[in-house]
C-alpha cells in the first residue's frame, strides 16, 4: 500500500516528494530516505477534516499527506486505533445530537442547574456580605432615584405594625424603608438583604384605612427574598453569559450582555408569580382577605393606563399588572 | 552564471490561501463545544487545539501549508491555573467578602502581566511551524518589563500629570493620541523583531510613527463619516415613522414610560434597537481597524530579504465584520463558524510574500513548554495582535 506524501526532514525547509510505502506486517518505509521502521513508533496525527495529515517521525522528520481517506482505509486494514473525534465529526447524526447536546446543556443551566447553584451559593454567603451589599445598592439608589417620606406619623405606624406581624419570628432581619420618588411612582422592591423599600405613590393608592392591601404588597415582596429571585437572576446571567462567551470565543462581553436582558425579563415574569403565590399564602396565615390587595392592583392598572389587550406588552413586562395576576388574587377572595 | 539568471527571474508575490470550509468547522466546532460539556470542560483544551489545528493547517503559502503544535494536557494545565485562581479571586471578593486576598491575586496578576504576555506570544510562535521548520521567540522578559514601564506607563503618568497641570482638553487629547501611536510602534518592534522563523529567518519591522498617526486618522474620518450617515438615515426613518399614526402611537407610548424606570419593557425595546444599530458600528470599527493595523505591519515587516504584503480593503472587511454580528445573532450562534471562516479567509487571502527561496531556512528543532502566559491572555481575551 502507497501513499503520496511530502517529507521534511526537520533540519530545513527543503521539501522533497515522497512516496510512503505501508507494508502487511506493519512496517513503514521510505526508500528514498532509506527509512524501514514499524509503524507503532511514528505517530500518526488524528484526522481533522481534509487538512493534510502528519505522520512524525522519531528522529524530527515529518510527513504530510492529502490522500486522508487512503490512509484511513491503510490504518483500518492494518488494525490501527484512530481518532475517535473525526468520525464523530463526519458523521451527520452525531453532529446534529451535539447540536441538541448543546441546545440541552444551555436550557438546563439556565433553568435548573441555576436554581440549583443559587441555592447552594444562597446558603453559603454570609449574612455580612448580604447586608453589606444591600445597604450599598439602598445607598445608591437614595442619591439617584428615592427622596425622604413624606407620610404621616400615624400612616407610617399602621403600616409598620402590618410590616412587624408579616415578619416576625424569622431569620432574617427584616427592615422596611418608607421612601417618595416621582420617578418609580408607585412601587415596591426587595434587597436580598431582607431590606423592603416602599413608596408614598403606592401608599396613596391603598383605599383601606388599616393598609391591608399595602401588606398583601409587603408578602409579595418578602416572597422575593424568601424564595432568593435576586440571587438566581445574578448567578443566571453569570452563566448565561460565561456560556454565550465561550460558544462565541473571541467575540466580545458586549453581545453576550443582550440576551441576558430578554432571558431576564421572562425568568421575572416566572418569579413574579411565584412571589404572588407566596404572599397569597402569607395572606393565608395572617387572616388577611385578598380582596384588599386585589382593588389595589386594578387601582394601580387604572394608573399605569397599561391596555390589558396589549400583548405584546404582557408578554415581555416583567411587572405586569396584568388582568392575569388581578384574576389570580381575586380567586382567592373568599 | 546562474546568479545572473536569478537575479533577472522576477519574483512574484504569493498570496496566502485558505483552503478550509465553513461546512467542515461547523461540524468540528459543534462537536468540541458537545465534547466540552460532557466532560465538563476538561476537553476545551483538545477543542481549542483542533480548532487552531484547523485554522493553521488550511492556510497554505506557496503550495505549503502550516501546523499548530501545541500539547493539548499543556493547555489544560495552564487553564486549570488560570480559572482557578480567577475562581478564587471571585469566591474571596464577591462571596467571602475577603479582601485582602483578593488584591493580593489582583496585585500578583498585575505584576505578572508582562511576563505572561511574553509567555504566549513565545508560546504562540513556537507552536507554529511551517515546513516542519518551527517559529521561535528570543525577547527576554525583562526587555516586557521595561516595555511596559518606560514605554508605556511612564508616558500615560506624563499625560496624567500634564493634563492635571493645564486644564485644556485638547491638549490632553492631543497628547493622548500621540502616545497611543508611540506605545504601538514600541509594542510591535518588540514582538516583531525577536521573531524568527527558524535559526536563520529573522523578522523585522521598520514601520513608522508617522504611518501610525495616519491610520488613526483614516480610522476616525470613516467613523465620522459612518456616524453622520447613521444619524441622517435615523432622522429620516423617524420623520417617516411621525407620519404613520400607528408608529406614532406605540413611540408616544414608549416615550410615556420613559418617566418610568421600572418598566423593563423599555429596557428590552432598547436593548433590540442597540443590538441592531450600535453592535453592526462597533463591529464595523473593529474589521476597519484590523484591517488597517494589518495591512500597515505587514506592509513593514521582512523576513530577511523577503517582504510581506497586505492590500485588505478595510471597507470590506468592515462590512464583513459588520454583516457577520448580525449573522451570529439572528441565528443565535450557529452561523458563529460560518462567520469565522469568512472573516478570516478575506482577511488571509489579502497578505502576501515574495520570497526567491523557500528552502533557505534551518530549524533549529521543537521546544515545549508552559502554556501558562498563552491562556491567561485567553481567558481574559487581551489582544495581543498575532
Amino acid at each position: 500500500m502507497f501513499i503520496n506524501a511530502l517529507l521534511y526532514d526537520g533540519k530545513n525547509s527543503i521539501e522533497h516528494k515522497v512516496i510512503i510505502e505501508f507494508t502487511k506486517d506493519k512496517r513503514v518505509k521510505i526508500n528514498s530516505h532509506n527509512i524501514d521502521i514499524s509503524i507503532t513508533e511514528i505517530e500518526i496525527e488524528s484526522r481533522l477534516g481534509n487538512t493534510p495529515r502528519v505522520f512524525e517521525f522519531p528522529n524530527g522528520i515529518r510527513c504530510k499527506s492529502i490522500e486522508n481517506s487512503k490512509i484511513d482505509e491503510i490504518l483500518k486494514q492494518l488494525d490501527i486505533e484512530t481518532s475517535k473525534t473525526h468520525k464523530i465529526e463526519s458523521s451527520w447524526r452525531l453532529t446534529v445530537g451535539a447540536v441538541f447536546i448543546t441546545i440541552f446543556f444551555i436550557w438546563f443551566s439556565l433553568t435548573i442547574g441555576a436554581n440549583y447553584t443559587a441555592n447552594i451559593i444562597a446558603s453559603i454567603l454570609p449574612n455580612d456580605v448580604l447586608n453589606d451589599i444591600g445597604h450599598t445598592t439602598l445607598e445608591e439608589l437614595d442619591k439617584k432615584y428615592l427622596n425622604i417620606s413624606n407620610l404621616s406619623k400615624k400612616n407610617r405606624a399602621i403600616i409598620q405594625a402590618q410590616f412587624d406581624r408579616l415578619t416576625e419570628n424569622e431569620d432574617i432581619h427584616y427592615q422596611l424603608h418608607f421612601r417618595s420618588s416621582q420617578k418609580i411612582g408607585a412601587n415596591a422592591f426587595a434587597l436580598p438583604s431582607g431590606d423592603i423599600v416602599l413608596t408614598d405613590q403606592l401608599v396613596k393608592l391603598s383605599k383601606d384605612k388599616k393598609f391591608r392591601d399595602i401588606l398583601g404588597v409587603l408578602a409579595h415582596e418578602k416572597g422575593h427574598i424568601v424564595k432568593k429571585h435576586t440571587l438566581k437572576i445574578a448567578i443566571k446571567t453569570g452563566i448565561s453569559g460565561a456560556i454565550l462567551g465561550y460558544i462565541t470565543g473571541d467575540i466580545s462581553i458586549l453581545v453576550t450582555a443582550i440576551p441576558t436582558v430578554i432571558i431576564n425579563s421572562s425568568y421575572s415574569r416566572d418569579y413574579e408569580r411565584e412571589a404572588d403565590e407566596y404572599a397569597v399564602s402569607e395572606l393565608k396565615r395572617l387572616n388577611v382577605s385578598t380582596k384588599y390587595i386585589t382593588q389595589l392592583f386594578e387601582e394601580l392598572e387604572k394608573e399605569n393606563k397599561i391596555d390589558e389587550n396589549n400583548t405584546i406588552n404582557s408578554l415581555i413586562s416583567s411587572h405586569p399588572i396584568t388582568k392575569e395576576r388581578i384574576e389570580y388574587f381575586k380567586s382567592h377572595i373568599k | 552564471m546562474e546568479e545572473k539568471t536569478t537575479e533577472k527571474k522576477i519574483i512574484e508575490y504569493k498570496p496566502f490561501i485558505f483552503k478550509g470550509n465553513s461546512r467542515e468547522f461547523f461540524r468540528i466546532w459543534i462537536v468540541n463545544i458537545a465534547l466540552t460539556i460532557l466532560t465538563l470542560g476538561i476537553y476545551s483544551a483538545w477543542a481549542k487545539v483542533r480548532t487552531n489545528r484547523y485554522f493553521y493547517a488550511n492556510t497554505y503559502l506557496n503550495n505549503s501549508n502550516f501546523e499548530y503544535n501545541a500539547n493539548p494536557k499543556r493547555i489544560l494545565a495552564g487553564r486549570v491555573i488560570v480559572v482557578g485562581l480567577y475562581g478564587l479571586f471571585i469566591l474571596f471578593s464577591q462571596y467571602l467578602a475577603m479582601y485582602h486576598l483578593a488584591i493580593g491575586i489582583f496585585v500578583i496578576a498585575i505584576l505578572a502581566l508582562p511576563w505572561l504576555i511574553r509567555q504566549a506570544v513565545s508560546f504562540k510562535l513556537r507552536n507554529t511551524s511551517y515546513r516542519n521548520v518551527p517559529f521561535r521567540y528570543i525577547g527576554k522578559t525583562r526587555s516586557f518589563y521595561y516595555f511596559f514601564i518606560i514605554n508605556a506607563l511612564l508616558p500615560i503618568l506624563l499625560i496624567i500629570i500634564i493634563s492635571v497641570i493645564i486644564h485644556i482638553k485638547l491638549i490632553s487629547a492631543i497628547l493622548i493620541f500621540l502616545v497611543s501611536g508611540y506605545i504601538y510602534i514600541k509594542f510591535k518592534e518588540l514582538i516583531i523583531n525577536n521573531s524568527y522563523y527558524g535559526a536563520n529567518g529573522r523578522f523585522r519591522f521598520f514601520g513608522t510613527i508617522g504611518e501610525v498617526y495616519g491610520i488613526y486618522l483614516k480610522i476616525a474620518g470613516w467613523l465620522l463619516i459612518i456616524g453622520l450617515l447613521a444619524t441622517i438615515c435615523l432622522a429620516i426613518v423617524s420623520e417617516i415613522i411621525g407620519n404613520i399614526e400607528f408608529l406614532s402611537e406605540f413611540i408616544h407610548k414608549i416615550k410615556a414610560q420613559m418617566d418610568n424606570p421600572s418598566q423593563p419593557f423599555l429596557v428590552l425595546f432598547i436593548s433590540i434597537l442597540m443590538t441592531f444599530i450600535y453592535l453592526p458600528i462597533i463591529f464595523f470599527q473593529k474589521g476597519l481597524s484590523d484591517a488597517y493595523h494589518l495591512n500597515f505591519v505587514n506592509n513593514n515587516t521582512l523576513l530577511n530579504n523577503a517582504h510581506l504584503k497586505g492590500d485588505i480593503n478595510p471597507l470590506k472587511l468592515a462590512w464583513i465584520s459588520a454583516t457577520n454580528i448580525l449573522a451570529i445573532i439572528l441565528s443565535l450562534g450557529l452561523l458563529y463558524p460560518w462567520t469565522k471562516i469568512r472573516y478570516f479567509k478575506y482577511k488571509l487571502e489579502h497578505i502576501y510574500f515574495r520570497c526567491s527561496d523557500y528552502e533557505q531556512f534551518k530549524s533549529l528543532g521543537y521546544e515545549t513548554g508552559s502554556a501558562l502566559g498563552e491562556e491567561s491572555i485567553d481567558f481574559f481575551d487581551i489582544d495581543i495582535g498575532l
